[in-house]
């Protein structure tokens, strides 16, 4: 179980914006974290996951998919703090994550 | 300098059209255009009123393959002219037509009136029963199975596209009620496609026959650039393979997964997506290996640096 600390809340964070700014061809300075990923910057599920896979291997978490997918199915996201926060906790607490909501 | 072979790809059908596709392709739009009004001419006359800002004929399940299959055949004769040829092509599930066309295996029209009749036939014998194909994202091979056998094994893995990416084939409502169960066991993202024929799966196998007397009328020449099989990943490079595979495409399950892996294999570290969408470049990201997956457009544009 991973310690989060402000680096990796910054580096996420950085990864994310990034990612979203390129893979929806928006400007980084258009996207804050109540950006609805679907809604205003055309984001699909298929980017969720791919960056999904790019946190597994930066932090060599040991995860399974539809653990993620169980754990989205009741704490669905729509922006992109939201995911940000999902993916905080992904890493903090990997295939334990649906301990979450016991 | 890097050596890059290049493999094309070719997708089914339209599911969307993002805007302004084919920018880096200057010239493209008339060589789209032509094919179009061969195409109008000779099959339906209403494709010619086809235009992606419309997004035309989205609904229509023929006329989407019609488009892909015309758009395909538009990139591969303006690359032709540009004496571009990949080393391999592909075809993912009903791009099998474009990815003859590219191989100079059959003529532009022959490649319509193919996918006119494949359509018929599979409409024939699934007949006004309601079937349907979805997509699961996120549960690999053994998470499913035991979904697909919770439905009495009326449905079937059309197409497996990653690890973790499936098309599923099978009665509408099978369908339906496999994505509820596949969301309660974790799937990051179903989606049911707007389409009413189970497609490579075996409700289809009644059509082979049908469409096998058909096939063995029209003229296959040898490939003149091989045709990787989504069945079993064999290299076709005689006609008479080819028409078994246009034939076994229909009612078998296909790997797009092995078979890009297969390729990478060969030595492919380039694959070019001859369509408007992204739906293969978006998938790659998600197979292992270091080739990149890119569209026509960036292809083009990367050609241009």
């Amino acid at each position: 179980m991973a310690t989060i600390t402000d680096t990796t809340r910054k580096e996420v964070k950085e990864v994310v914006y990034n990612f979203f700014s390129e893979e929806c061809e928006v400007d980084i300075s258009g996207i804050n974290d109540n950006t609805n990923i679907i809604k205003d910057i055309d984001g699909d599920s298929l980017m969720f996951l791919e960056l999904i896979e790019i946190f597994k291997r930066k932090y060599n978490l040991d995860i399974e998919l539809k653990t993620i997918g169980k754990y989205a199915v009741k704490h669905p996201v729509q922006t992109i703090g939201q995911l940000i926060d999902m993916q905080l906790l992904i890493i903090e607490h990997e295939n334990k994550l649906l301990e979450l909501d016991k | 300098m890097s050596h890059k072979k290049t493999a094309f790809v070719f997708p089914p059908f339209a599911s969307d059209y993002p805007d302004d596709p084919f920018t880096y392709l200057p010239g493209f739009d008339d060589c789209f255009r032509k094919f179009l009004g061969r195409a109008a001419e000779f099959t339906d006359a209403d494709l010619i009123n086809f235009k992606i800002p419309e997004r035309t004929f989205l609904e229509d399940e023929l006329k989407t393959q019609y488009i892909a299959y015309i758009q395909a055949c538009s990139l591969v004769s303006w690359f032709k002219l540009k004496g571009i040829f990949p080393a391999y092509s592909a075809g993912y599930s009903m791009g099998i037509y474009a990815a003859l066309y590219q191989s100079e295996v059959i003529s532009f029209l022959d490649g319509l009136v193919m996918i006119r009749q494949a359509f018929r036939e599979v409409t024939r014998v699934t007949g006004k029963d309601s079937f349907g194909m979805c997509a699961i994202i996120g549960l690999n091979r053994d998470d499913l199975e035991p979904l697909i056998l919770r439905e009495d094994d009326k449905i079937e893995i059309a197409i497996q596209n990653s690890v973790c990416s499936f098309s599923i084939s099978g009665p509408a409502k099978n369908i339906r009620s496999l994505v509820e169960a596949a969301q309660g066991e974790g799937a990051l993202s179903t989606r049911i496609f707007t389409i009413t024929v189970p497609y490579h799966s075996s409700y289809l196998k009644d059509a082979a026959g049908n469409f096998d007397e058909f096939i063995a009328q029209i003229q296959f020449r040898n490939p003149r650039m091989p045709i990787v099989s989504l069945v079993d990943q064999e290299i076709l490079l005689e006609e008479e393979m080819l028409k078994k595979e246009v034939v076994r495409n229909l009612f078998t399950s296909l790997n797009w997964y092995e078979t890009q892996l297969y390729l990478q294999e060969l030595g492919v570290n380039r694959f070019v997506e001859c369509g408007s969408g992204k739906g293969l470049v978006k998938n790659a990201r998600f197979i292992e290996g270091d080739a990149i997956t890119m569209t026509a457009n960036s292809y083009s544009a990367s050609l241009n640096q």
